[in-house]
């Protein structure tokens, strides 16, 4: 419909509204956002009036007035209490498989891991180390040795919610040479696994990274980008684990997903070495 | 379908219920609310406040009038559906688990739990005409039933029986009259956690912690079907109409959720076919376990209660009511 530039207001043309044969209304209107640029905005609605007969005592109680801490509000649903989720649908079948949907990434990691063959580091049978059941015999051995064994009787713990882990007793523990400490640690603390993740928004602190990360596991550091002058995100962060499981599991879980409207991306730290 | 969600508690959700008519649905939850909703369009109508301990069990008379609450605070209230006025507070001394009006409307049942030396309770009031005179404080009946602790209770038909489900995994049937047991059956390994009955009473389902629901008729207490999932089971309800099927829901405990790979919204309600066993659908989307589940009473929608707060109210689509299950 071609507007007359003598209906103009402040700039814009002035709002239209038509009903076409399907009776769908069309309202079309023209404002100025915060960019100062022009925005045409078209309202579709389709108004239809459905008759409902309801037995006389669910009329009566629709007409109720609102009560307790509804009271005084308005007719009509009130969007702090009730919205409407996404669509899903209810695949009813027969078979008596049930058709679920699938999610990639959790089938991807299946399918590689059908490929590889999983192998126990203590007892070499068929499942991870941290589900072997011959874990507290055979993974007690050398605990100061290596890294692999202290890991094992740590990571049982770790499975049970996360306890607190004295640093000689975590992984990259040095229990030669604690001497050194200061450097020493300090080293042994960048090489702990670390994930790096990006496109975090503005707002988000340390805090609400940990939070997000500590359910993973324990975690030894956070680190937060920070602009120098306005103190805001940069959008990235390093997290730190104690256990490299977690890290792992953390970095599956939280590729990929969303947080304050961005989807979020976890990578390996690469270390500056 | 496009499930609505009411947000109108802050914990868990702990019952949910139609009214007669279905269009009004009560729930409770552990937040010390009871809310009244409007499930045509999930409107909330108004909410029931005077509780001060969570709220474990709900229930509404037949001509929506009356509404029973029962809490942790070791009260039982009564109140008017209509404006919210609390009418009636039934004070005992351990907490309420379990409350439900007789078919008539003129009894409620009322289950309290064993705790610090107070034996478990099962008390029967009378309300028959609390609209126009004060209710009585007094139970009609008082019973200490004894062995394993009470979870769920239900009027069985004509008020000739009660149904009720134990810690142990038994049901028994008890005598109104007289608070004996008439019979008991162990159908469950682990605690019953919910009991729904049919719209008629003859029959009803129950839902347990060991990952299983039963069909029971109700005079014999014998096993008619049994469902068995992979999941602890919450609750489980019986579809009234348009569908011979049950929907059953539960969850893992949430400290498990936190090791295993989470996906967000995956407790799922469970549709099976009530007579051959079988499932035949599930609806996702709560983020937590699935507390309690309720049937719409003409068989077109149903809403869960789940262990994150929401309930969720879904309209089932046409294509819901034209499947024929293919054997």
């Amino acid at each position: 419909m071609p507007t007359n530039w003598a209906d103009e207001v402040d700039g814009v043309e002035a709002p239209q509204t038509f009903t076409d044969a399907n009776g769908i209304t069309t309202h079309i209107e023209f404002r100025i956002n915060d960019d100062g640029k022009k925005v045409k905005i078209t309202r579709r609605t389709r108004n239809k009036l459905i008759h409902d007969k309801v037995n006389k005592a669910v009329a009566a109680r629709k007409k109720w007035p609102k009560f307790g801490k509804e009271r005084g509000n308005k007719p009509g649903p009130d969007p702090a209490t009730t919205n409407v989720g996404d669509n899903i649908k209810l695949k009813l079948s027969s078979t008596g498989q049930v058709v679920q949907d699938v999610d990639e990434k959790h089938e991807a990691m299946k399918a590689q891991l059908q490929n590889k063959k999983i192998l126990c580091r203590i007892c070499k049978g068929d499942h991870f180390t941290t589900k072997c059941p011959y874990k507290d015999s055979l993974g007690m051995e050398d605990a100061a040795a290596t890294l692999t064994p202290a890991e094992e009787p740590a990571a049982e713990e770790q499975q049970s919610g996360s306890k607190y882990i004295a640093p000689h007793m975590r992984a990259g523990a040095s229990s030669g040479g604690s001497g050194s400490a200061g450097p020493d640690s300090r080293e042994k603390r960048d090489e702990q696994p670390t994930l790096r993740v990006t496109n975090l928004s503005e707002d988000v602190t340390e805090a609400d990274v940990s939070e997000l990360f500590k359910r993973f596991g324990h975690i030894s550091r956070v680190f937060l980008a920070r602009d120098r002058e306005t103190g805001a995100c940069k959008g990235f962060a390093f997290v730190s684990f104690t256990m490299r499981e977690d890290a792992l599991r953390a970095l599956e879980a939280i590729d990929g997903r969303g947080y304050d409207n961005l989807i979020l991306r976890v990578e390996w730290a690469k270390s500056s070495a | 379908m496009r499930p609505i969600l009411l947000q109108g508690h802050e914990r868990s959700l702990t019952q949910i219920k139609y009214n007669r008519e279905g269009d009004l649905l009560f729930s409770v939850s552990k937040d010390h609310v009871v809310n009244a909703w409007f499930s045509h369009n999930g409107e909330r109508l108004g909410t029931y406040e005077g509780h001060v301990g969570a709220i474990w069990t709900v229930d509404v008379n037949s001509s929506s009038t009356l509404l029973i609450s029962g809490s942790a605070d070791n009260t039982a209230k009564l109140w008017d559906v209509s404006n919210g006025k609390c009418l009636k507070s039934w004070e005992f001394n351990t907490a309420v688990r379990c409350v439900q009006f007789s078919e008539d409307d003129k009894l409620v049942l009322i289950v309290t739990e064993p705790r610090m030396g107070y034996p478990a309770t099962l008390q029967i009031f009378n309300v028959e005409n609390s609209t126009t005179e004060t209710v009585s404080s007094e139970p009609i009946y008082d019973f200490h039933p004894e062995g394993p602790k009470i979870t769920v209770a239900a009027w069985g038909a004509l008020n000739r029986y009660i149904v009720a489900g134990r810690e142990n995994g038994s049901v028994a049937l008890i005598d109104p009259k007289s608070g004996e047991y008439i019979s008991t059956n162990k159908v469950h390994e682990l605690t019953l956690t919910d009991l729904q009955m049919s719209a008629d009473r003859t029959y009803f389902i129950t839902a347990s912690k060991d990952k299983s629901a039963k069909v029971l008729e109700t005079e014999s207490l014998e096993v008619l079907k049994t469902y068995t999932t992979d999941t602890p089971l919450n609750s489980a309800a019986i579809m009234p109409k348009h569908q011979e099927f049950v929907v059953v829901g539960g969850g893992q405990e949430a400290m498990d959720v936190t090791t295993t790979s989470s996906r967000q919204g995956k407790f799922e309600c469970r549709f099976w076919h009530k007579v051959l066993e079988e499932e035949v659908g599930r609806v996702r989307g709560h983020f937590g376990p699935i507390n309690t589940i309720a049937i719409h009473p003409d068989g077109r929608s149903f809403a869960s209660g789940g262990e994150d707060g929401y309930v969720r109210v879904h309209h089932f689509d046409d294509d819901f009511f034209t499947f024929k299950f293919q054997i």
